[in-house]
């Protein structure tokens, strides 16, 4: 029965951008489903995934856009940008041509988005060290000069895939205590649920993989 | 919501049936053949009105045999709840369900015209030059009439709506207008705010959703908004009944949004706004033979939009048992499209839906044998699921296909996609009918007023169904007109 108590307090729109092949759709896949996609299908347009994570105390709900990498569809993703509350930049450590299309990524990024879209760079397949291409510290300078989160992870075993969304929602959550994220301008990408009752409690439905939290 | 059923039983108990009432505890033999299918509400729009134009009539005749008598009010009322009651019967559905169910959304509005045209029509009949003046000269001599009818009225709709969510709202609409009619007349504004408030109760009682088509109608909001507004509700709902009783019900919304049904209708939206403008930014950029050209082509390809038709009379629930003539006719539909990751999902979720459809079926007949009696609540729960993943999947079809046709600029043709629509508004049409015959076979030891309800939520949620998906085919539009724009302009290029 998918009768789902209404728990969560917040909705934040994330978005997944970056070269075609970096792993971004494993990346929702592992955070969703916790499980490693060997064969990805190339995504078109765009995919979604959802999960309910607890941040600051609350129940925010991601509702994650997983975008097209293909330079084809870029036409069409942009149009996808507009609301998100975070943004997932993603690279592959081992090809350095995907490090380089960053500062594209990133235009498109702040143009199509608010001011304060938080943006967090993945530097994505951080398991292959051996055929690595970019460094830890190169990718965490250009994080720092333009003012990103930063992480390496692994869409393959897992590491840090938890982290990276969490770090960026943390970060939301923060911009909102804070006041400098306005829930009532229309494009901040989060919607406040002040309705929702507690928000304690979790469903033992067929959801609750979904929603297993790191709590 | 609790409200309405607390002051109906009181009332069923404490009041005398006016004669005719059938028996409320029979579930009365229902015809399962009965056509109430999803349909396209606006088109419902011109159909049902009609038959709300009888009412009129009936009214003027009652009035007019009432002046003529100036006696007897009692009895013209209760021919009027007679008259009601007898079209409550599960065969009646037929007509009036179909026009008034398929069309939750658009009553209202029709409704409200109906009813304008009552008074305009009783005004120049009778010759009485305004409703004011008209209730402050009757009020004299009718003051009784009027007592007699509301207390009337208000039986006849409370002992209906004690029938169950379904007849109470179809049986209840009906016999408001028909005795509200002749309240106007009789009883002025009074009688006018009172159908206008009973309607909206007895429509949002029967339609868990009714805020979202309340919304649609207003279109203030995008449907994605509104749909998820009546997804919070629903959930909302969900939370306090759970404090109260444990019994789970299955929420349409709730699943439609498991489904990402809504994030493809929201992404659907986006690409379909941006599209306009787009079109409407060519669009004054040309001047003279130039523009008028564009706008013939435009509104050709608008005009195929709108020839969109399906007949659910055609809908015959003993045809395509597994599925696959629906299969057969939908993949060569979706051929020319290159969506097929996304048609074979949509595949994949039909095939589903008919295998939950033959287990139930299943189930039911070892039942008659073991006696283990199988819970309607758990087909009514298979029902919903089935139609809010074939509904997310349609949904993200045209999505898909909107991409699609924005990046390849290829030529979709609005042909095949209105014949994709009608094909998947039958599939649900014919699913919630096969769903609803497992429904009554496994609930014929309930109560009508356990399983009515559940239902009349099970062909409320595929009509609704229909109508996204018929609102995401109409936002197509935009998207096939600038994807022709763009073509116009590569081949002048060329």
């Amino acid at each position: 029965m998918t009768a789902a108590p209404y728990n969560y307090s917040y909705i934040f729109k994330y978005i997944i951008i970056g070269d075609m092949g970096v792993g971004k759709s494993c990346l929702l896949h592992q955070f969703t489903e916790k499980k490693f996609m060997a064969d990805c299908p190339h995504t078109i347009g765009v995919e979604f995934g959802t999960r309910i994570m607890e941040v600051g105390g609350q129940k925010v709900k991601l509702q994650i856009w997983d975008t097209a990498g293909q330079e084809r569809f870029r036409a069409v993703t942009r149009s996808y940008y507009r609301g998100a509350a975070g943004a997932l930049m993603v690279y592959d450590i081992t090809r350095r041509s995907t490090y380089n299309h960053l500062s594209s990524w990133l235009t498109d990024a702040r143009n199509l988005t608010n001011p304060n879209t938080v943006i967090i760079l993945i530097g994505n397949k951080a398991d292959l060290e051996a055929q690595r291409d970019v460094t830890y510290e190169e990718a965490k300078q250009f994080a720092d000069e333009n003012g990103l989160l930063f992480l390496e992870a692994s869409a393959k075993t897992g590491e840090n895939v938890e982290e990276a969304f969490l770090e960026a929602a943390k970060r939301i959550y923060q911009n909102i205590q804070d006041g400098s994220l306005d829930l009532n301008a229309a494009e901040s990408g989060v919607q406040h649920k002040p309705s929702a009752p507690q928000g304690g409690r979790l469903n033992a439905d067929s959801q609750a993989p979904k929603e297993g939290c790191s709590c | 919501m609790s409200d309405g059923e607390d002051s109906c039983t009181a009332a069923t108990e404490g009041s005398t049936s006016p004669p005719g009432t059938p028996d409320m505890s029979l579930p009365v033999a229902m015809d399962t053949s009965t056509d109430v299918a999803p349909t396209r509400r606006a088109r419902r729009r011109a159909e049902s009105q009609p038959e709300i134009e009888e009412t009129p009539k009936q009214q003027q005749q009652q009035q007019q045999q009432q002046e003529e008598k100036g006696e007897e009010p009692g009895q013209a009322s209760s021919q009027s709840s007679q008259s009601s009651v007898a079209h409550t019967g599960w065969g009646y559905w037929g007509s009036w369900g179909k026009s008034i169910l398929s069309t939750a959304t658009a009553t209202v509005a029709t409704v409200g015209q109906g009813l304008t045209q009552v008074m305009e029509k009783a005004e120049t009949s009778l010759g009485i030059p305004s409703p004011t003046e008209l209730s402050a000269q009757l009020e004299e001599e009718h003051r009784q009439d009027v007592v007699m009818d509301g207390s009337n009225e208000a039986d006849t709709a409370d002992d209906l709506s004690a029938v169950g969510g379904a007849m109470g709202m179809l049986s209840s609409l009906s016999s408001v207008v028909q005795s509200t009619g002749k309240t106007v007349i009789s009883g002025g504004l009074d009688a006018l705010e009172f159908i206008g408030k009973k309607t909206m109760d007895v429509i949002a009682e029967g339609d868990p959703g009714f805020k979202k088509t309340k919304g649609l109608m207003s279109r203030n909001a995008t449907l994605s908004q509104v749909l998820r507004e009546a997804k919070e509700r629903e959930q909302l709902q969900t939370t306090e009944s759970d404090a109260s009783e444990k019994k789970t019900v299955a929420h349409y919304g709730v699943m439609f949004d498991d489904f990402q049904g809504l994030s493809h209708l929201e992404a659907l939206e986006i690409l379909s706004r941006e599209s306009e403008a787009k079109v409407r930014s060519v669009l004054t950029t040309l001047s003279g033979d130039e523009l008028l050209q564009l706008r013939d082509e435009l509104d050709f390809i608008k005009d195929s939009f709108a020839l969109v038709e399906f007949d659910d009379e055609d809908v015959d629930e003993k045809k395509d048992e597994d599925g696959s003539e629906f299969e057969k006719e939908f993949m060569e539909a979706v051929e020319g499209l290159s969506v097929s990751a996304t048609a074979h999902k949509l595949m994949t979720a039909c095939r589903s839906a008919c295998t939950n459809v033959s287990i139930t079926n299943q189930r039911k007949e070892e039942e008659e044998s073991e006696r283990t009696t199988h819970s309607v609540e758990e087909v009514h729960a298979a029902a919903i699921r089935s139609l809010a993943e074939l509904t997310a999947r349609s949904i993200e079809l045209f999505h898909k296909v909107a991409e699609t046709t924005l990046f390849s600029g290829g030529c979709t043709e609005a042909s095949v996609l209105s014949q994709l629509t009608v094909l998947l508004c039958k599939e649900l049409s014919l699913l919630s009918k096969r769903f609803t015959s497992c429904l009554t076979a496994a609930g014929a030891n309930e109560k009508a007023d356990v399983l009515n309800p559940l239902i009349t939520g099970v062909f409320l949620e595929a009509s609704n169904s229909a109508s996204y998906i018929q609102d995401a085919f109409l936002l197509l539009l935009p998207i096939l007109q600038i994807s022709h724009i763009k073509r116009n302009a590569e081949a002048s290029q060329q």
